[in-house]
């Protein structure tokens, strides 16, 4: 599948997680499967919030990071991809009722 | 930055174990909501009576506390846990806090609407008591007729939500041959399971529930069935199917090679709150650290004495136990050793009586405890190896 520079994301609500010491432990109940993003991936991870696009939190990567808006964008178009893909993330649009596992 | 935002994909649990171990972080937390219960098994270890319950905000700000402490593992349990009227209200607050929920129940009282509640607020394992499948066993240990029926009838009603159910099976006396059954009924479903045959004295010290426990010297048959995956006094089954395609699966981490030197996890990445919101490294170890209702958490996993005490014990360091030459089969239990034997660092007969049958199923001749030696050695007679004979007056320094 492929992340659109301007679709909106946002984290499936079913998930639990916690940042710890700069990673992110993600766990979807569905399946009972841990994932864990590192210091940059969590980076993003905890400014997905609906409304920012990739576009956005590429621009607050290349605010915090020493690294170029096009690596920045590439970098958080492939983690999108492997979020959606995990169904860690899902689209934010159209508005979608409950909660997908 | 390096390029990229990454997802790890190797199993990570023993990682998260070590991290928060090493960094007295808490992990893991078992909230028993409640002690009313609406069965009333011979071997339970709590009182039932409501001495006065955290209320939904208490229940609420504890939950805050806890998350924002860091931890990420959530089990509630009881008592019955759908005695709580405000149990929807609970759950919506540890979904809102991102919490990974797994709840304890006999589950009598789930129904397919309760099934969609919990489907709602993001829980992930229901872990239900059946002591056997046979209706007659089962009954007679909770005391309600007919709650085997009702129990394994909230099973498809969970399964029909995606959430998972986990078989716990206490093995004792009254139910002791009934573990195959269980098995057999567990692999039927194809949930997992866990047989245990840890009986623990009441909370407040009272033995009484262990007169249900099965003596030693009865185990060899159950040790030596094939049957049983681990020759062990737990035999636990977690999944039926392969590993995920990508990330890990969520596992118990209890045989983590992260606690190393360490009896366990309570204290140092685990911890067990009351209903009355006491907080204690395990409900197992009944040493309170302190109380919700009038300090912090944080202060209370920081500061607290009893939390330290328990947190120095090192198995290499135990003055009886780290001699003893069949250790690698004992299961020795820090909180049963102090509720049993009286001392957190010192050995307890269940224990000792356990690890002998163990190493005998293993190929020792005639195995025996440091303890027992050494209550030979004092008192020239060999330890009577039964759980019956309450060794406790077998008391050395």
């Amino acid at each position: 599948m492929s992340v659109a520079t301007s679709g909106v994301w946002q984290k499936n609500p079913a998930l639990a997680w916690r940042e710890i010491d700069e990673e992110t432990v993600i766990i979807s109940p569905g399946d009972s499967v841990m994932h864990e993003l590192n210091d940059t991936g969590s980076f993003v991870w905890r400014n997905i919030d609906g409304r920012r696009t990739a576009e956005d939190l590429a621009a607050l990567l290349v605010e915090q990071y020493e690294v170029t808006r096009e690596t920045a964008l590439a970098d958080t178009l492939s983690l999108f991809e492997e979020l959606s893909l995990r169904k860690l993330l899902i689209s934010a649009e159209p508005p979608q009722g409950g909660a997908s596992r | 930055m390096s390029s990229l935002p990454q997802i790890t994909a190797t199993p990570l649990m023993d990682r998260l174990i070590a991290r928060t171990v090493r960094k007295r972080r808490p992990l893991s937390v078992h909230f028993d909501l409640t002690y009313r219960c609406n069965e009333r098994c011979v071997h339970c270890y709590l009182d039932h009576q409501d001495y006065g319950e955290l209320t939904t905000r208490e229940c609420a700000n504890a939950l805050e506390q806890i998350a924002q402490a860091g931890a990420l593992f959530l089990t509630f349990s009881g008592g019955e846990i759908f005695l709580r009227r405000d149990l929807e209200e609970i759950l919506c607050t540890a979904r809102r806090l991102q919490f990974d929920i797994s709840l304890k129940t006999n589950a009598l009282l789930i129904t397919r609407e309760r099934g969609e509640m919990l489907r709602r607020y993001g829980v992930r394992r229901v872990q239900i008591s059946v002591y056997s499948s046979d209706a007659a066993i089962h009954d007679a240990i909770t005391k309600v007729p007919g709650s085997l029926e009702r129990s394994l009838a909230s099973i498809p009603l969970l399964q029909e939500h995606g959430i998972q159910v986990k078989l716990a099976c206490p093995l004792m006396k009254q139910n002791l041959t009934a573990y195959r059954g269980v098995m057999a009924l567990a692999e039927r479903l194809a949930i997992p399971y866990v047989l245990d045959l840890t009986i623990t004295p009441m909370m407040d010290g009272s033995r009484k529930p262990l007169e249900h426990r099965v003596p030693s010297e009865a185990l060899l048959p159950i040790l030596q069935d094939s049957a049983l995956q681990s020759c062990g006094t737990k035999a636990i089954r977690e999944d039926w199917n392969s590993g995920p395609a990508l990330g890990s699966r969520v596992s118990s981490g209890m045989e983590s090679s992260a606690y190393e030197d360490l009896p366990c996890s309570a204290g140092h990445n685990s911890c067990y709150i009351s209903p009355y919101g006491e907080v204690y490294a395990c409900v197992q170890l009944p040493m309170a650290a302190g109380n919700l209702r009038t300090e912090r958490f944080e202060e209370i996993w920081k500061n607290a004495p009893a939390l330290e005490h328990i947190r120095n014990v090192r198995e290499s360091a135990l003055p009886v136990c780290a001699q003893c030459e069949i250790r690698d089969y004992c299961e020795r239990c820090p909180g049963l050793a102090w509720m049993e034997g009286g001392d957190l660092h010192g050995p307890y007969e269940r224990a000792c009586s356990l690890a002998e049958q163990k190493a005998r199923v293993a190929g020792f001749g005639n195995p025996q405890s440091a303890w027992h030696k050494k209550v030979s050695a004092v008192t020239g007679v060999s330890p009577v190896n039964s759980d019956q004979a309450q060794t406790e007056s077998l008391v050395l320094n």
